[in-house]
């Protein structure tokens, strides 16, 4: 017998908290479709092992059988906050819900962040390949949630409601974290992201650790807006007030205040609730606004609205037709409730939008620089990946994009418009001798890229990822004698493969070299290390059908001071490499550069790293210097 | 004064003497003289440690006091805030304090027992739960059951020794409470110690300093904030004061208390053994062994005591909100508009809220960056602590004869210990002060800085061996 596509799992449609409120109380249970797969007890997967293990109380709560006769025959458990059971189940539905948006967007399986193995103090070559995503539902008893890279693990707190929080909240009762699909989402993605651009965890500029909290939120919050039920009864509840943002951006709001203990990059940047009326209202786009936040949520809360703002730019041209249609052309609908029928359409069309959004703001990952991301490389990203995947953009998506990223003030540095042509990432420019350079890297891998395609493990598929990044690593490093023959052949000499790599963000051949700064110097070490970090390959599908296979490779080149006062220092260079391949010819369509730029980047990031504006955007303990932690933790970022 | 200056009959001076307490620590007798007038306001008297050593040095301190307004008044004593290092001296040094006879104590409007003062009361409550049930969680992390987790043991013990407490003093076998921290009993002290009524201060006040008549020296009070937006912001940042986040900080500490009771097996009250989160206990079946070996398979994913890091992360908080308690006070010499700034240990979020303040009586254009621009004086904040002086309030100190005085001993135990010493004074800001008075530093450590500028102003600072001190003259 063949088996079932889609395992049926009952859930909350948005936070408990809400659903005991009577108006929302009726769409408070929805039905997550999770492709099949066998489970033991956890429930453990492919994917997830989700272990309830509880240090507070020093227990483990009984694991969920989901393949029971019992669970199966009722669409999983029952929706219950006093049942630990169906907190795995849930955490797992919407753990793997977001896995499925990212995978189909991205075309390509998820493989998670491995294990870094330490030897001597050192971070070993050999790391460990970790299959399975550590949960664990009840972790610690906070009202904080996070992912944690070092043990490749999602820990959700769960605690005690105060007596007199406002909102929904029972006072005194428990509130877990891992009950909001919200929450969960997000966290999800952070883990994702990470597994993606490892070196993203480094704060090398403000937008830095704004994006991992905006892109999380991102995701969370157009998840939400997928689900057609929570839509319909939004849209439902409004009674005809259809004017611009009030129906999606209240449930936006609300988004933003169940994350409000600090996990959301969310906040209020899209409207709040008047406090004497208790209405809600718009917060126009504040172009001013980019430039003067500087702490990661309210500077990524500028990226969520900027998207969310795009996403309402496209609702709101999508749906004109409909309404004209049920107005006669008047546009104001009589007083009363509107007809299901347009409700069901409405709706249908903002979770179409919604998906679609997502999966280009999920594509887009790939077009981006390994480090130092900017909300302005991001912009880029996205209009370059759209534009590969739906060239023709009937829709209005990128010029909606583009237009509320003008709003905002969010403006990619070095672009002279802001039209979708001067916006894309250039093809590279490379001599004839550095594109043969570049031919013949390409030509070194498509073997092995070829192979990946066939393969459906991910363990083998993360292994052979693991040769290639080897392979690529000596051809790079030692061009002639990994290529012997074909190098002789190709009669290049040594200074065109550097030229080559510097156009790819590397330096050959560096002698220690100081650069002054402040009122000291920082000493760089001669040499410093190329490191591949990913060579991914993708298979995707775009919106109009079109059908496109990449192979992304992304370096990066590391330069460490290790001696004087700035010791510890590091500034990195690098690239992200787009190979399309169209029938069997790989043909190098992008290089997303940050080049080794000396005189503005590593100014601008030693003065954000190492300078006075460090002190007051390192959200730390006043006992500690500011200046030292230069690595993310969501433990502390998300512990406001 | 040199002689070809115009004499002017009646001319406000002040000295500052700030008092080397040997380790971290503030203590500031200032002096004001307005032709035959003189008033004495000492901020604060304390320090860290609480050793024999330590109680001996303030007791010199108080003495010293008493010698500099003999024949005169004490007109005012300013306690800041409820930490040992600003407070102890009024404990250890009690009765020559009360022998000094102080007109007048000026503490913040949190400190007033008032009945109608419900806000501060009720923060009050809060904030004493909150502080018992981590000294109880310190205690707790000692057992046997949590061996191992050393960091977290050191860093909030470090951080509860601003309450000068003993690490070997028991809670009350029937209450269940600790004897009073110094802080709170210095407080207790200073309540009684005045003349006249304490005074309890509110940002936006502006009244005359007593004894100087004719308005000649003016008293603003900034910190800390008041307004029901601070206290019940619907988006509380970290370091922002006085939001809801202390409720529910405080119930998570007792929450975590009462798990870690449990765990240890010393649970007292019914309300600690009553089950949570869950209603029914946990039952062990065959899965369940299952994932318990896969739990015990890794040790690196494993998160056994992972959870404790939360004591610490409440303790900062503690820490936070009390620094951010801090009174505020800044005086200006009104003929020359010279100020003097004294922020305690005021964090980001105390010095925020200053921008929101409606100031009674004054000008509408007047505002905290007037004060800013006029301060000649500044005693940093917090030791010099990277988030206790706002970047935007020493980008406007923009005043051509700004001296900075910074509390600080680097031989302090918390300076030196390796691992995570504490950054005081962090080193940007530390530049950054440098760069903004010319160099004109003064430290309770090193004393004066050398720096040309100092040139430039009427009088030179000095020290000796029990302070440091410097005039401002007009």
């Amino acid at each position: 017998m063949t088996k079932p596509r889609y395992r049926c799992l009952r859930g909350y449609t948005i936070d408990p908290g809400f659903s005991t409120r009577l108006d929302t109380m009726v769409i408070n249970e929805s039905i997550y479709k999770i492709k099949w797969e066998d489970l033991e007890p956890g429930p453990i997967g492919e994917y997830l092992e989700i272990i309830d293990f509880d240090p507070v109380n020093y227990c483990f709560y009984e694991p969920v059988d989901l393949d029971s006769k019992e669970i199966l025959g009722m669409s999983g458990l029952a929706p219950s906050e006093g049942d630990a059971q169906f907190h795995q189940q849930f955490v797992y539905a919407v753990i793997m819900q977001t896995i499925e948006n990212f995978e189909k967007a991205l075309g390509r399986k998820i493989i998670w962040r491995s294990n870094l193995v330490w030897k001597n103090g050192k971070a070993d070559e050999a790391q460990e390949y970790v299959q399975k995503l550590r949960v664990y539902p009840h972790a610690m008893m906070d009202s904080n949630a996070f992912y944690t890279s070092e043990k490749v693990a999602l820990l959700f707190g769960y605690f005690q409601a105060a007596n007199k929080i406002e909102g929904s909240n029972f006072p005194g009762g428990a509130v877990f974290t891992c009950l909001s699909p919200d929450i969960v989402a997000h966290e999800t993605t952070h883990a994702i992201l990470d597994s993606m651009y490892p070196r993203y965890m480094e704060n090398t500029n403000p937008d830095v650790p704004a994006f991992h909290e905006a892109f999380a939120d991102i995701v969370a919050l157009l998840q939400r807006f997928s689900n057609t039920k929570l839509l319909e009864h939004q849209i439902e509840q409004t009674r005809g007030r259809l004017d611009e943002y009030s129906i999606m951006g209240e449930l936006a709001t609300q988004f933003g205040q169940a994350l409000e203990t600090g996990r959301g990059a969310l906040r209020s940047a899209i409207g709040e609730y008047d406090k004497k009326t208790g209405k809600w209202k718009k917060i126009n786009p504040n172009p001013a606004a980019y430039q003067n936040a500087m702490e990661a949520h309210d500077r990524g809360a500028i990226l969520v609205a900027t998207v969310f703002e795009a996403f309402m730019r496209l609702y709101n041209f999508r749906v004109q037709d409909l309404l004209r249609i049920a107005t006669q052309g008047s546009g104001i609908l009589p007083q009363g409730s509107i007809h299901p029928d347009l409700v069901k359409r409405l709706a249908t069309e903002a979770s179409d939008i919604s998906s679609h959004l997502l999966s280009i703001c999920i594509r887009a990952l790939d077009y981006c620089p390994p480090i130092d991301i900017t909300f302005g490389d991001y912009l880029q990203a996205l209009i370059t990946a759209d534009t590969d995947l739906s060239p023709e953009d009937n829709n209005g998506y990128r010029v909606a994009l583009i237009d509320s990223f003008r709003a905002w003030g969010i403006f990619p540095q070095r672009v002279k418009t802001l039209s979708v042509y001067s916006l894309r990432w250039f093809p590279p420019q490379l001599t004839a001798k550095e594109d043969l350079a570049m031919s013949l890297m390409a030509a070194h891998i498509k073997d092995d890229i070829r192979e990946i395609s066939r393969l459906t493990n991910r363990e083998l598929i993360a292994a052979k990822y693991k040769v290639l990044q080897k392979k690529l690593h000596t051809i790079l490093d030692k061009p002639i004698t990994t290529l012997d023959k074909k190098w002789k052949s190709s009669k290049l000499k040594q200074k065109d493969w550097d030229g080559f790599l510097k156009n790819i963000g590397v330096v050959k051949n560096i002698k220690p070299y100081s650069i002054p700064y402040s009122d000291g110097i920082l000493r760089f070490s001669a040499n410093p290390k190329l490191e591949v970090h990913n060579v991914k390959h993708a298979f995707r599908k775009g919106r109009e059908d079109q059908q496109l296979e990449q192979v992304i490779i992304s370096l990066t080149q590391t330069h460490r001071v290790e001696s004087g006062e700035y010791r510890g220092f590091k500034f990195r260079s690098g690239c992200t490499i787009i190979i399309n391949i169209l029938n069997d010819v790989m043909n190098v369509e992008y290089i997303i550069l940050k080049r080794f730029d000396k005189d503005v980047r590593l100014i601008k990031q030693a003065d954000y790293q190492l300078g006075i504006g460090a002190s007051m955007t390192m959200p730390i303990s006043s006992y500690d210097d500011p200046r030292k932690s230069i690595n993310l933790n969501f433990q502390n970022l998300h512990a406001h | 004064m040199p002689t070809n200056q115009k004499i002017i009959t009646m001319s406000v001076s002040v000295n500052i003497k700030m008092y080397r307490v040997g380790e971290l620590g503030d203590c500031f007798l200032l002096c004001f003289t307005n032709g035959p007038e003189k008033t004495h306001v000492l901020i604060d008297c304390g320090s860290f440690w609480n050793n024999e050593e330590s109680k001996e040095r303030l007791k010199e301190i108080a003495a010293d006091i008493k010698k500099q307004v003999t024949g005169q008044k004490l007109d005012v004593i300013v306690g800041t805030h409820q930490h040992n290092d600003h407070m102890s001296g009024f404990i250890h040094a009690e009765s020559i304090f009360k022998s000094i006879k102080p007109e007048q104590v000026w503490l913040s409007w949190l400190d007033d027992p008032n009945p109608d003062n419900k806000l501060g009361r009720k923060i009050g409550e809060d904030y004493n739960n909150y502080l018992t049930n981590l000294r109880h969680i310190s205690k707790q992390l000692n057992s046997s059951f949590f061996a191992g987790n050393h960091e977290q043991k050191q860093k909030i013990n470090d951080l509860l020794g601003f309450y000068g407490i003993n690490k070997n003093e028991r809670a009350n076998a029937k209450t269940d409470k600790f004897p009073a921290e110094i802080p709170a009993r210095a407080r207790e002290a200073l309540q009684k110690m005045g003349k006249k009524k304490p005074a309890y201060l509110s940002p936006g006040e502006v009244f005359n300093l007593p004894g100087i008549t004719g308005g000649a020296v003016k008293v603003y009070v900034l910190g800390p904030p008041k307004s029901e937006d601070h206290l019940y912001k619907k988006e509380p940042r970290k370091d922002e004061t006085f939001d809801h986040k202390l409720a529910i900080n405080a119930v998570t500490a007792e929450r975590m208390l009462s798990a870690m009771k449990k765990l240890t097996g010393t649970t007292k009250t019914k309300n600690d053994d009553a089950p949570f989160p869950f209603d029914e206990p946990y039952r062990k079946s065959k899965d369940l062994d299952k994932v318990e070996k896969l739990y015990n398979k890794e040790k690196w994913r494993q998160i056994e005591l992972d959870w404790l890091n939360q004591a610490e992360q409440l303790a900062l908080w503690l820490d936070g909100f009390t620094n951010n308690s801090s009174l505020v006070l800044a005086f200006e010499i009104v003929k020359t508009k010279k100020v003097l700034l004294f922020a305690a240990d005021a964090q980001a979020g105390n010095w925020r809220s200053w921008k929101e303040i409606k100031w009674k009586k004054m000008p509408a254009d007047f505002n905290w960056i007037t004060l800013m621009k006029n301060t000649v004086l500044y005693k940093a904040g917090h030791h010099g602590s990277h988030n206790s002086t706002l970047k935007e309030g020493l980008d406007n100190m923009t005043h051509e004869e700004l001296v900075v005085m910074i509390p600080v001993e680097r031989s302090d135990p918390n300076l030196t210990k390796k691992k995570d010493p504490w950054q005081m004074p962090a080193t940007n800001l530390y530049k950054e002060m440098k760069k903004r008075s010319q160099y004109r530093i003064i430290r309770m450590d090193d004393g004066i800085s050398k720096a040309k500028a100092w040139g430039k102003l009427l009088h030179q600072p000095s020290k000796n061996d029990l302070y440091c001190e410097y005039e401002i003259k007009e």
